[in-house]
């Protein structure tokens, strides 16, 4: 009997734990669905933000569908913001979608798995080599997006007798002292479960303290030229953390997920928001919009430059069995105006489109975001925006969430610069 | 004579012991054949969908798979020598570690407190343990979006401190509360479990026994110690057991609430871990040796519990 009773344990406790171990690997077919081959039926992965709710996606696919009737489109939702790791998911179990939104290239590109757009196909397209894996582009370069631009409150900065916006970084600490004297908190940075929020004061440091010195810094770290714990990248981090120390982060806010943390700026739980220029809808749609400012993260020596990204496209799968139909729903999917003027408005993307303006009608916070871009286009005062890169100049697959984590424990004051930079290359050696 | 009469007893023996050989044997056949008809489909589904993904799992941790790159290679042991060196890794056993420590102990002793309360008859007592098994049987997602509203700094929980005069708690968004706050969620989701279970085990109880020790002038506490105690053993085996492997396998919770933060791995699990190096990093193999790792200590943990636990249980 105690036999029989042990070998019962053991058996019940490993048919208990096995499914543990069954859930950590996938198979590697390439297959994507499809139902009746007349059907041309397409799946289309897109995710959900407060800016772009269930209705966004679907008029926007009906405009295709209805100049394209043969082609049927099965809309998939990310369950979270991050559509990158779902797509994974769905590519493991043999089910990557026919076309996806947003998804970064970078792996799947080299595996095969998207489809390379030819240059005929992007002629219409302002930076037809954006965001290109080897010379190829396999995410059409749809839109800019500037990130970080810092949004503020105009009334909170005249309380605390702050009448311009700060121009170089040593403004910026002094009106985040005067504002911190007023009883204000500074800066409203988030992460939560969403992470990402916290990455923004580093992407702003990042681009100009390390990218405005050297554009191609990321492509350096890809082929181990620099790494993480150079001095210039430590002392970005260095500055992210001193905000921290003298509480013009509060750490506490970095519990807040991205829909908390826009929340949290709009509510006036603090001056400044740095966050990407796809605030700007919400800040539109916000009863406080005439009283929201935006400005670039000040350089040292005050003069301009604005971090930017062009990409965030769609993409299409290599291995389609309807390539042709989810290669023409893409294309139209990106160049459709109304579908435009609608990201627009909802996400206050800037179309990198040949010809096309935004709608006369934007609001004031789109509006000011739009020209702060025009301007240092005009001027040539971009860089890359460091951590949203999806290209060939991304980081490696997988780091993105470190990097997040490292800027946590920065703010935190769980690690110093210096460990923080550690980690980042200890963990780019993992990915490597 | 005597001889005769053994030799005619005897004579029908083989022939009896023929039958009864062909009785047994087509009893046997039978019975494999009722177990080929019913276990079959069960063996095969167990195989398809536990045994095979194990044993692929356990491939896969020898090479180097990545989906993304798929130049795979076999690489022996390297991936678990890894490990033994992976910081990453080591701070997720820990928190596993401490998270299971209190998935084990709270609501087993939580729930057996609740369950002594309310075993009683009465519309009362019945409501009660409806309103305790609730959240047992809502998604572990729903319960993390709601706890994650009422910790958040400005949530429920601190107005209703602020309320009080107390400061704010940063319940997530400190780095050295985060796991607890996390730990006391799905033990709050766990309780009602814990709470049916113990519950079962009181109702089973013979009252005799209770009159027995009252008679021989027993008290209340004796009465637990002696009577109720070592017949809930069966109870808190079940009731350890799912816990521990529950515990051991956290990731929807970690990764609604926290997302593994905050910061580098405050939270992050063994299998939010394995999940994040497998379908984020693209590691696969790798993260089939840590898939790999958990599952030979859960399993080696639950026998060890089991074992020990059922040594004390006593048959009636």
């Amino acid at each position: 009997m105690p036999r029989t009773r042990t070998t019962a344990a053991v058996l019940l406790a490993l048919s208990m734990a096995a499914p543990l171990s069954a859930c950590s690997v996938g198979g590697e077919s390439s297959s994507s669905p499809g139902g009746d081959k007349n059907a041309q039926e397409i799946t289309f992965l897109t995710f959900e933000t407060p800016n772009l709710p269930p209705s966004y996606w679907d008029a926007a696919i009906k405009r295709i569908t209805a100049k394209y009737p043969d082609i049927k489109v099965k809309k998939l939702v990310s369950p979270s913001a991050d559509r990158t790791a779902y797509a994974k998911q769905l590519r493991a179990s043999g089910q990557l979608p026919d076309v996806m939104i947003a998804v970064s290239p970078s792996g799947f590109a080299e595996a095969g798995d998207l489809y390379a757009w030819q240059p005929g196909e992007l002629k219409d397209f302002l930076v037809p080599d954006g965001g290109a894996i080897n010379g190829k582009v396999y995410q059409l370069p749809t839109n800019t997006q500037t990130i970080p631009d810092v949004y503020y409150r105009k009334s909170m900065f005249a309380a605390a007798g702050i009448t311009t916006p700060p121009r170089t970084y040593a403004e910026l600490l002094a009106d985040c002292a005067r504002l911190k004297a007023e009883g204000t908190t500074p800066f409203v940075v988030g992460g939560g479960k969403d992470a990402f929020p916290s990455v923004l004061p580093l992407t702003g440091t990042v681009a100009t303290d390390v990218y405005r010195k050297d554009p191609d810094w990321m492509l350096k770290r890809r082929s181990g030229q620099v790494k993480f714990a150079a001095p210039d990248f430590t002392g970005a981090l260095r500055k992210v953390g001193d905000l921290a120390r003298k509480g013009y982060i509060d750490s506490k806010m970095v519990s807040l997920d991205y829909a908390a943390t826009e929340q949290a700026f709009l509510k006036g739980k603090g001056a400044m928001y740095p966050m990407g220029s796809w605030f700007a809808a919400a800040g539109d749609k916000s009863p406080i919009k005439n009283d929201i400012g935006v400005f670039a993260w000040p350089t040292d020596d005050g003069s301009e430059l604005l971090s930017q990204y062009t990409g965030g496209g769609l993409d299409v799968n290599a291995r389609s069995k309807h390539l042709d139909a989810a290669r023409k729903f893409a294309l139209a999917f990106q160049l459709d105006k109304t579908n435009l003027d609608a990201s627009v408005r909802s996400d206050a993307l800037f179309p990198a489109i040949k010809g096309y303006t935004p709608p006369s009608d934007m609001g004031p916070v789109f509006t000011e975001t739009y020209d702060l871009w025009t301007r240092a286009v005009k001027d040539r005062t971009t860089v890359k925006a460091f951590a949203w890169e999806t290209g060939g100049d991304a980081l490696l697959p997988g780091v993105d969430a470190k990097v997040f984590a490292a800027a946590q424990d920065v703010i935190l004051g769980r690690k110093s610069p210096g460990s923080a930079a550690a980690y980042l290359d200890t963990e780019w050696k993992k990915a490597s | 004579m005597v001889t005769e009469l053994r030799a005619a007893r005897r004579e029908p023996a083989p022939r009896a012991h023929l039958a009864a050989g062909r009785g047994r044997s087509r009893r046997a056949r039978a019975a494999l054949a009722h177990f080929g008809l019913f276990g079959t489909p069960g063996l095969l589904v167990y195989g398809c969908f536990v045994l095979a993904p194990v044993a692929l799992s356990f491939w896969y941790s020898l090479t180097n798979y990545n989906p993304f790159n798929p130049h795979t290679h076999f690489v022996g042991l390297d991936n678990y020598r890894t490990l033994l060196h992976d910081q990453e890794f080591l701070t997720s056993l820990r928190v596993t570690t401490v998270l299971t420590v209190i998935l084990v102990i709270v609501p087993n002793a939580a729930g057996l407190g609740i369950a002594l309360l309310l075993n009683r008859k009465g519309w009362f007592y019945n409501a009660w343990r409806g309103v305790f098994f609730v959240p047992m049987v809502l998604s572990s997602v729903v319960v993390s979006i709601v706890w994650t509203r009422l910790l958040a700094d400005e949530g429920a929980v601190n107005q209703t401190l602020g309320w009080i005069g107390a400061a704010p708690v940063g319940w997530l968004s400190d780095p050295s509360l985060a796991l607890y706050s996390v730990a006391a969620i799905m033990a709050w989701q766990m309780l009602g479990f814990c709470v049916v279970v113990y519950l079962a085990g009181l109702q089973s109880v013979p009252d005799e026994l209770y009159e027995a020790a009252s008679i021989d002038g027993a008290t209340a506490f004796s009465r637990f110690r002696h009577v109720t105690w070592p017949l809930l053993a069966p109870a808190l085996t079940i009731n350890t057991v799912v816990l521990l492997i529950s515990a051991f396998k956290a990731y929807d919770h970690i990764q609604v609430i926290t997302n593994g933060g905050p910061g580098s791995g405050t939270t992050a699990t063994v299998a939010f871990l394995t999940l994040q190096t497998g379908f984020i990093a693209n590691h696969q193999g790798y993260a089939s040796a840590m898939a790999v790792v958990m599952l030979l200590i859960v399993a080696t943990a639950s026998a060890v519990v089991l074992r020990l636990l059922q040594r004390r249980e006593v048959d009636l």
